[in-house]
């Protein structure tokens, strides 16, 4: 094989790497917030990931988030949230209630699992 | 009397100067033995009656357990250049399934209820193609392909002491997880830091692969380089390094030590975590020996390259998420 085909191939290759990375798996805006006496609850599934993976909420009321594993073995079960100091390896099955206070507008809110390898982000609005 | 000249691989330091003018010169034909490291050439006297080819041969059987060999024509160079093109596509063909595998999701199958031995073996399976891999099986991957590389001789040795280490530490601190109970917690700064260290030696083991620092290891203090194959080559490390892969971020992992916390008793943790280094054994012992025997193949210069490119791939992959993992870059990946 010539250089010049094995470059063509390593250009494509890497854009094809790009596209795996960057690429969004477009889940479009899930129902999981919900205000219950007043307090604010945002549900995250955790299993390969997090679910979803950006969330909009209204900022200045108490919120909590829940983050739920369902036999989640891989990285998003340990959980760590650097805003809040918050770090925990979850249940492999169950419901983790995080508060988080009383978000303000304009700050995202984010979390990661502990290897770095997936994220979630929470938008707060007025 | 007549003048040959050689030329030379595998130098890499600036003692092999002395080491080869001396081993050459030690042989009662040779006179005058001149190594120049920068031209990679070794020029000898001889009065010996054999041709060029059959000296190289013959000089290369007296230098060759030190890793240096002796060539006619330099061919190694040009050949070398033609390999990378190939490596590149190939190591990038790896790394693209690798990613792909992780994406689809497959490997996100729950395994529900108690985790038992036999769950924690079938998790373990899963792990070891995980992105777990990423960082576990990059390490194996370069550090049984360097070893190869360094040592020419066949040796399984290193492989099975850190595959042995692996598993007696995943049992016996599994069981000591056990039975302290929830008094303690796998630090996360602990393990990203020691995520980092491990993924900056992956890309700086993976660069050695491909062949960047050829040259600049000639600028390598000669004393730092011999502490290094010290360490490479001491006995024992490769069991620590076994040892220490139970430490080092992998969601998977986690969530046994976790399980073994909980699981109240010595040995259930011991069972546990044994299972499921069991369960990773197969994959990462394809990696080794695997690579050991692709290392005596005609292959090998081949081989070493698309190992460098897969080792930096995973390497930068792993220092990315170790560093979102601290908090200090955000997360780059959507996998």
């Amino acid at each position: 094989m010539n250089k010049t085909a094995l470059a063509i191939v390593t250009l494509g290759l890497v854009v094809f790497m790009g596209v795996i990375f960057m690429g969004g798996s477009g889940s479009g805006s899930v129902q999981n917030v919900e205000i219950k006496n007043g307090i604010q609850y945002i549900k995250i599934d955790a299993k390969g990931g997090y679910s979803p993976k950006v969330s909009t909420a209204k900022a200045g009321i108490p919120t909590k988030l829940i983050v739920a594993t369902n036999g989640t073995f891989d990285c998003s079960a340990s959980l760590v949230i650097h805003s809040v100091n918050f770090q925990k390896i979850l249940p492999q099955t169950g419901e983790t209630e995080i508060d988080i206070g009383i978000p303000k507008a304009g700050e995202p809110f984010s979390g990661v699992c502990g290897m770095g390898m997936y994220g979630f982000k929470i938008n707060f609005e007025n | 009397m007549k003048k040959y000249k050689f030329h030379v691989s595998g130098t890499h330091c600036a003692s092999c100067k002395i080491l080869i003018e001396d081993i050459l010169g030690e042989q009662d034909f040779v006179k005058n033995p001149q190594v120049d490291l920068k031209k990679e050439i070794v020029e000898i006297e001889t009065e010996s009656e054999k041709n060029a080819d059959e000296l190289a041969e013959i000089l290369t059987s007296k230098i060759k357990q030190n890793g240096y060999t002796l060539s006619v024509e330099k061919v190694i160079l040009e050949k070398k250049d033609d390999v990378i093109w190939t490596a590149v596509p190939i190591g990038l063909v790896f790394l693209a399934l690798f990613f792909l595998l992780q994406k689809s999701g497959f490997l996100n199958l729950g395994i529900g209820g108690q985790t038992t031995p036999q769950a924690s073996f079938i998790i373990g399976l899963i792990a070891s193609v995980s992105s777990c891999l990423a960082i576990v099986g990059g390490l194996v991957l370069s550090l049984s392909a360097k070893i190869e590389q360094d040592d020419k001789e066949n040796t399984k040795k290193p492989f099975i002491l850190f595959h042995l280490g692996r598993l007696l530490s995943f049992g016996i601190l599994g069981g000591v997880l056990g039975l302290i109970g929830e008094a303690v917690g796998i630090n996360f700064v602990f393990s990203s830091i020691l995520g980092i260290i491990a993924s900056t030696v992956m890309i700086l083991l993976g660069l050695n692969l491909v062949g960047v620092f050829k040259k600049s290891t000639l600028t390598l203090p000669s004393h730092l380089f011999s502490f290094f194959r010290k360490v490479e080559h001491a006995t024992w490390a490769p069991l620590f390094v076994g040892i220490g892969t139970f430490f080092l971020p992998c969601g998977f992992t986690q969530s046994m030590q976790v399980a073994a916390l909980s699981s109240g008793t010595f040995t259930s943790g011991f069972l546990i975590m044994l299972a499921f280094a069991l369960g990773t054994l197969p994959m990462l012992a394809l990696l080794s020996f695997g690579s050991a025997s692709f290392a005596h193949s005609k292959h090998a210069p081949l081989f070493f390259k698309v190992a460098g490119v897969v080792v930096i791939g995973l390497g930068i992959f792993a220092l990315l998420a170790g560093l979102a993992g601290l908090g200090i870059i955000n997360p780059l990946f959507n996998i």
